[in-house]
């Protein structure tokens, strides 16, 4: 009996599930998205996060990574795309331009200053583009954040 | 521009296409291109009979681009002929003076690749192609303000409820600099002078 008992709280075990299962969405705007795709082969292999699993739709994934240059006209598609994933959702702003505007930031009329200013983000990864290094700290920040999560303080169940 | 003896293209050009008045432009140094210029009202002429011509034919449309100059618009359109045994290039120009209705026959019927490029030098110079078939802006939104690499365009402050250049996130002393440097610069030429 006592080798088949394991004592838990209920919010380390859904965020276990939680943070190992993360589905990204299959999402690439610009040279970020290449990286991205590195991270997700074999060389880098995200699989081994739990996250390599990329979604084809965004009603399956639960992590968003804006992987490139948010333009105005992307924009409104980058927000619905946000909307229609189901919760908990989370998003990775990848790379400069997804950050902050990136070498569009002073003079580029067409591109958004930072995916932020559409939908909240979790974490951002720097670089231009960054290394699949980096977005795999990212990823890994993220499940920490994920990790230390408390379920009925969540601002997911508040809202509900 | 490349195999080509533009005086030759030129006095061709105006015998075949009555009122062309092709004009070359020679370049100052011969590592720049030259180009030709004809009458914006004729392009489409000019543009059949280049295609259709035996004697010196451009099989193919490379590209079109505008050139924004102030007083006048320039289109330039980047024609070639693929051939082995003399493929050779060429620039024609044509000339928009009119800056608050800027319209230029469309050459889509004799070179369909002209279709999306039209598109584009409309998208970012307002410049308008007559019997275009499906003339919309192809990389702004349909409902974007203005037209982008006009000299004189400055950009809406919002599209859709976005901010496009939102004062928390910018830094303008540091955008402006660059401005003000040259501002300073050209006024101390002047001044020189």
């Amino acid at each position: 009996m006592q080798d088949g008992v394991v004592l838990t709280t209920v919010d380390d075990f859904l965020n276990w599930g939680r943070k190992n299962s993360l589905w990204p969405m299959t999402f690439g705007l610009a040279c970020c998205a290449i990286e991205m795709m590195a991270t997700g082969a074999a060389k880098y292999d995200l699989e081994r996060f739990g996250c390599g699993a990329f979604m084809a739709t965004p009603r399956r994934a639960d992590m968003m990574i804006v992987a490139g240059t948010v333009t105005l006209k992307m924009a409104t598609r980058v927000k619905t795309l946000y909307e229609q994933m189901a919760e908990p959702k989370y998003v990775i702003s990848m790379g400069s331009c997804a950050n902050k505007g990136g070498p569009y930031w002073q003079h580029g009329y067409h591109v958004l200053n930072g995916v932020d200013e559409v939908v909240p983000v979790d974490v951002y990864v720097p670089g231009c583009p960054p290394r699949p290094e980096s977005l795999i700290e990212g990823v890994m920040t993220l499940q920490k954040k994920i990790a230390n999560e408390r379920l009925l303080r969540n601002k997911w169940v508040k809202h509900a | 521009m490349h195999n080509v003896d533009l005086n030759q293209l030129a006095s061709l050009i105006n015998k075949n296409v009555s009122g062309a008045n092709a004009t070359v432009n020679a370049a100052p140094d011969a590592k720049l291109d030259s180009s030709v210029s004809v009458e914006a009202s004729h392009i489409y002429k000019v543009a059949e009979w280049l295609r259709s011509n035996t004697e010196l034919p451009f099989n193919a449309l490379q590209a079109i681009s505008g050139v924004d100059y102030l007083d006048y618009m320039d289109v330039c359109y980047v024609l070639a002929h693929f051939d082995v045994d003399h493929p050779r290039e060429l620039i024609l120009k044509v000339r928009v003076t009119d800056r608050v209705e800027p319209k230029v026959d469309s050459i889509m019927k004799v070179y369909p690749a002209a279709d999306w490029q039209e598109r584009e030098v409309y998208d970012m110079f307002g410049i308008k192609f007559n019997n275009h078939k499906d003339l919309r802006r192809i990389l702004c939104p349909d409902d974007w303000q203005g037209w982008p690499l006009r000299k004189d365009y400055v950009a809406q402050k919002f599209y859709n409820g976005m901010e496009v250049y939102p004062d928390n996130k910018m830094n303008f002393e540091d955008r402006d600099f660059i401005v003000r440097q040259a501002m300073i610069k050209k006024a101390q030429e002047t001044k020189a002078q």
